[in-house]
C-alpha cells in the first residue's frame, strides 16, 4: 500500500485528497503545517509527498530544497493556485517532479500520483514491448502483431510515451505536457483528435482495442487480455 | 475610505511665510549691500578732496611772506558763509596769533599727512564742536599754521542716505511680506479647493474634476490629474462591464448544471442515469471554472513583469508545432491549414506563452471557418523580426467589432453558437504585450475573412 504525505492547510482540501486517495488504497499522512510537514518528510516514511506551494510557517517551495538538501528522494507533485509558468518553474526548479495548478480535477491529480510513483525505470533498451505492440526506437518503426503501423512522427512519440507508461492513467494535459512538451491546458478537442488518429493506426477493426478511453479523465494503453 | 488632506494646510502657510520672509529679508540685505558698496567709496573719494584741497592752502600759506601770509589768511576766513573753513596761527609757545581755532590741538603733528580731529571754533557766532580734516606746518619763524576743513556735512550726507534707505526699505518690506501672505492665501484657497474636490472624488464622486483656471503651473497639474481622473474613469467603467459579463456568462452554465442535477435526482430511476447527469453537471461545471481559470491567467499574464525566464524562442520550431497540432482538426472540419514557415527566427520570450497565444488564433481559426475553408498559418521576416500571421476565409469580423474582440469575454453576436468562452484573443493581447510585441486583427482586403498578425518586436518608430 502506497503512503502518501500530504502536506496541506486547506482543511477542505485535505479531507477530499485524503478521500479520494484512501479510496483508492493508499495510506494518507496529513500535515496542516510547513514545519510539521518538513518533519515527516525527514522521517522519509512516504512513496510520494504532494506539498501546498503556500503553507504557514515554511513555504512548500522551502520544504522541497531542504528535503532535497538533505538527500531526500521522494518524488513530490507541488500542488499551487499560482499557475504562472514563472512559479511552475519556480517549483520544478526547488526540486518538484510535477505541478499540478489548483482548481484541478482529482482523476488529474490520482493520475499524477500514479505517474510519480510508478515512473518506468531508466530503460536503455531500443525496443518497447507492450502486448502485440512493438516499438523500435532506433528504427523508429512500430508494428502491431509484425503489422507495420505508418505513424507521423508526433504520433510516434504519443505511442512511444503511452507504451512507457502502460496500464497506467494518462490525462490530456499530460500527454499535452510530456508529448508536445509545452505548458498549456488546450481547449477543444485537440489530444483527442491526435489520439483518435493514433487510436485507427494501432486499433484495426477486428483487433482488441488497446488505447482506451476513461470517460473524463483520459487514456490508457492496455495489453488485450 | 479617507485620505488624509494632500497638503497639511497650516504646515503649508508656515512653508509659504517662511519663504516670503526669507525672499525678503535677502532683497534687504541686498539694498544695504548696494548703499554701502555706493556709499563707502564715495565718502572715501569726498574725503580725499577735502584734505587735497587743505594741502594745497597751507601749502600756498605757508610760501608767502609773514604778512602777506596774514592778509590771505584773514581773506580766506571772511569768504565762508558756511563757516566750514578752520584756521589757525600759532606762536611758538602754541597761543594763537590769528585764526578761528580755539587751541593748538595737542595730537596734531607738523609736516604729517591730513588728520580727521574734533575741535574748538571760535568766531562771531560763538564756539562750537567741530569735525574736521586738519593739516599744521611749522613755519620758518617758529610759528605753527593749521588750515582744516569742518567734515560734518559729510556725516549729514550719511544721515541722509540713511533716512533715504529707511523710507525706501521699510515700505518695499512690507509690501514683500502683504505680497507673500497675499500668496500664500491664494495658494492656500486653490490647494482648499482642491482638496475639498479630491476628497470628493475619493467619497465616490468620479466624475468630479480639478477646476483649470489661473497662472500655469496650477492649471497644469489639474490638467494632468484631469486626464489621469478621465483614464480612471474609463478604466472602472470597463472593469464594472466586465464584472457584469462574467455573472452574466457565468450565470448561464451554473443554471445548466443546477437543472441536470435536480432532475437527475428527481428522475433517475437507477445508478447509471445518476452518474450520467452528474457526468453533464460536472462538464457544466468544467466550463465554468475554465473561465474564471482563463480570466485568472489573463490577469496574471498582465500584471506580470517581464519574465526573467525569458529565452531565444525558435519560431519556425514553434509555428510548425502549431500547425501540426490543429493540422488534424481542420481536416476532420474540412478546412485546410496551409503551413508557411521556413525564415529561421529567434525571438525573446516565454516559448509556453507565445506557442498558447499562436494556438489561441489557428483555434479562432478553425472555429470561424466554414467547411472547405482555408487557413493559412506563416512566418515570415519584418526588417530583423518575425510576424506570425494567421488568415482564414471564415465570417470576419464587422469594422465596428474591431477593436471590441480584445475585450475580456466579447463574442460577436454571430459566434454566440460556437463553444468558448470569449478569452482567446483577451489572452493573445495580454500574452503579446508582455512581450512588448505588437497585434492586429483586420479584415481581409477585398474578401471575406480576417488577418491576425503578431509582430515580434517594438512599434515601428521606436527602435529595437
Amino acid at each position: 500500500m502506497p503512503k502518501v504525505l500530504l502536506i496541506e492547510d486547506h482543511d477542505e482540501t485535505a479531507k477530499q485528497i485524503t478521500a479520494e486517495l484512501a479510496g483508492r488504497g493508499y495510506e494518507v499522512d496529513r500535515a496542516a503545517t510547513g514545519i510539521e510537514g518538513l518533519d515527516k518528510a525527514r522521517a522519509a516514511e512516504a512513496d510520494i509527498m504532494i506539498v501546498d506551494r503556500l503553507l504557514p510557517g515554511i513555504d512548500g517551495l522551502t520544504i522541497i530544497e531542504v528535503a532535497r538538501q538533505e538527500q531526500i528522494r521522494t518524488p513530490v507533485l507541488v500542488l499551487s493556485a499560482l499557475g504562472a509558468v514563472d512559479e511552475r518553474v519556480r517549483g520544478l526548479r526547488a526540486g518538484g517532479d510535477d505541478y499540478l495548478t489548483k482548481p484541478f480535477a482529482i482523476l488529474e491529480l490520482i493520475a499524477r500520483i500514479e505517474a510519480l510513483l510508478r515512473r518506468p525505470p531508466e530503460n536503455r533498451d531500443t525496443v518497447l514491448r507492450v502486448g502485440p505492440l512493438e516499438l523500435d526506437l532506433l528504427e523508429r518503426a512500430a508494428t502491431r502483431d509484425g503489422q507495420p503501423l505508418d505513424l507521423l512522427p508526433r504520433e510516434f512519440r504519443l505511442l512511444e510515451y503511452m507504451m512507457r507508461r502502460a496500464d497506467q492513467l494518462l490525462t490530456r494535459a499530460m500527454l499535452f505536457e510530456e508529448v508536445w512538451n509545452y505548458k498549456f491546458v488546450p481547449h477543444s478537442n485537440l489530444v483527442d483528435v491526435h489520439m483518435g488518429r493514433l487510436r485507427r493506426k494501432v486499433d484495426p477493426p477486428g483487433q482488441p482495442p488497446m488505447i482506451l478511453n476513461v470517460r473524463g479523465a483520459g487514456f490508457v494503453l492496455r495489453a488485450p487480455s | 475610505m479617507r485620505l488624509p488632506e494632500f497638503v497639511r494646510t497650516s504646515e503649508f502657510r508656515r512653508t509659504i511665510l517662511r519663504g516670503t520672509m526669507v525672499a525678503t529679508g535677502a532683497f534687504a540685505l541686498c539694498v544695504l549691500l548696494i548703499i554701502a558698496v555706493i556709499y563707502r567709496p564715495t565718502s572715501r573719494y569726498l574725503t580725499a578732496s577735502v584734505d587735497q584741497l587743505i594741502t594745497e592752502r597751507i601749502d600756498a600759506f605757508s610760501k608767502l611772506p609773514p604778512e602777506q601770509r596774514l592778509q590771505a589768511l584773514q581773506q580766506h576766513l571772511t569768504a565762508d558763509p558756511r563757516r566750514v573753513k578752520l584756521v589757525g596761527l600759532f606762536d611758538a609757545q602754541g597761543n594763537r596769533i590769528l585764526g578761528n581755532v580755539e587751541s593748538l590741538p595737542r595730537d596734531l603733528k607738523a609736516d604729517a599727512p591730513a588728520l580727521q580731529l574734533s575741535m574748538m571754533r571760535i568766531d562771531a557766532v560763538g564756539r562750537e564742536q567741530q569735525t574736521a580734516r586738519v593739516v599744521a606746518r611749522k613755519l620758518d619763524n617758529g610759528q605753527t599754521l593749521i588750515v582744516g576743513r569742518n567734515i560734518d556735512e559729510l556725516s549729514e550726507v550719511e544721515t541722509t542716505v540713511e533716512r533715504a534707505v529707511a523710507w525706501g526699505l521699510i515700505p518695499a518690506l512690507c509690501l514683500g511680506s502683504l505680497f507673500g501672505a497675499f500668496l500664500s492665501i491664494r495658494t492656500q484657497q486653490r490647494l482648499d479647493e482642491y482638496n475639498r474636490r479630491i476628497q470628493r472624488i475619493v467619497a465616490g464622486e468620479l466624475r468630479e474634476r480639478l477646476p483649470v483656471q489661473g497662472g500655469a503651473p496650477f492649471s497644469e497639474l489639474a490638467r494632468l490629474i484631469n486626464g489621469m481622473l478621465d483614464e480612471i474613469e474609463d478604466l472602472l467603467r470597463s472593469v464594472a462591464g466586465v464584472g457584469d459579463d462574467i455573472a452574466h456568462d457565468l450565470r448561464t452554465p451554473l443554471t445548466n448544471v443546477r437543472m441536470t442535477l435536480e432532475s437527475g435526482r428527481n428522475k433517475a430511476s437507477n445508478l447509471d442515469e445518476l452518474k450520467a447527469a452528474v457526468d453533464r453537471a460536472i462538464a457544466g461545471l468544467d466550463q465554468s471554472l475554465t473561465m474564471v481559470t482563463a480570466l485568472l491567467r489573463i490577469a496574471e499574464i498582465e500584471h506580470s513583469r517581464r519574465l526573467e525566464g525569458f529565452r531565444d524562442v525558435e519560431l519556425v520550431e514553434l509555428i510548425r508545432d502549431v500547425g501540426e497540432l490543429y493540422d488534424p482538426m481542420a481536416r476532420d472540419k474540412g478546412v485546410t491549414l496551409a503551413l508557411e514557415a521556413q525564415e529561421a527566427i529567434v525571438v525573446q520570450g516565454d516559448r509556453d506563452l507565445l506557442f498558447e497565444a499562436v494556438a489561441n488564433l489557428v483555434d479562432n481559426a478553425v472555429k470561424f471557418t466554414p467547411e472547405c475553408g482555408h487557413i493559412e498559418l506563416k512566418l515570415s521576416r519584418s526588417g530583423n523580426t518575425g510576424v506570425v500571421r494567421v488568415s482564414d476565409t471564415g465570417r470576419g469580423i464587422a469594422p465596428g467589432e474591431r477593436d471590441l474582440v480584445t475585450r475580456r469575454f466579447y463574442r460577436s453576436d454571430k459566434s454566440r453558437g460556437e463553444p468558448g468562452v470569449g478569452l482567446g484573443l483577451s489572452l493573445v493581447l495580454a500574452i503579446v504585450k508582455l512581450h512588448g510585441f505588437q497585434f492586429t486583427i483586420s479584415p481581409v482586403p477585398g474578401g471575406r475573412g480576417c488577418v491576425a498578425e503578431i509582430v515580434c518586436g517594438p512599434a515601428a518608430g521606436q527602435g529595437s
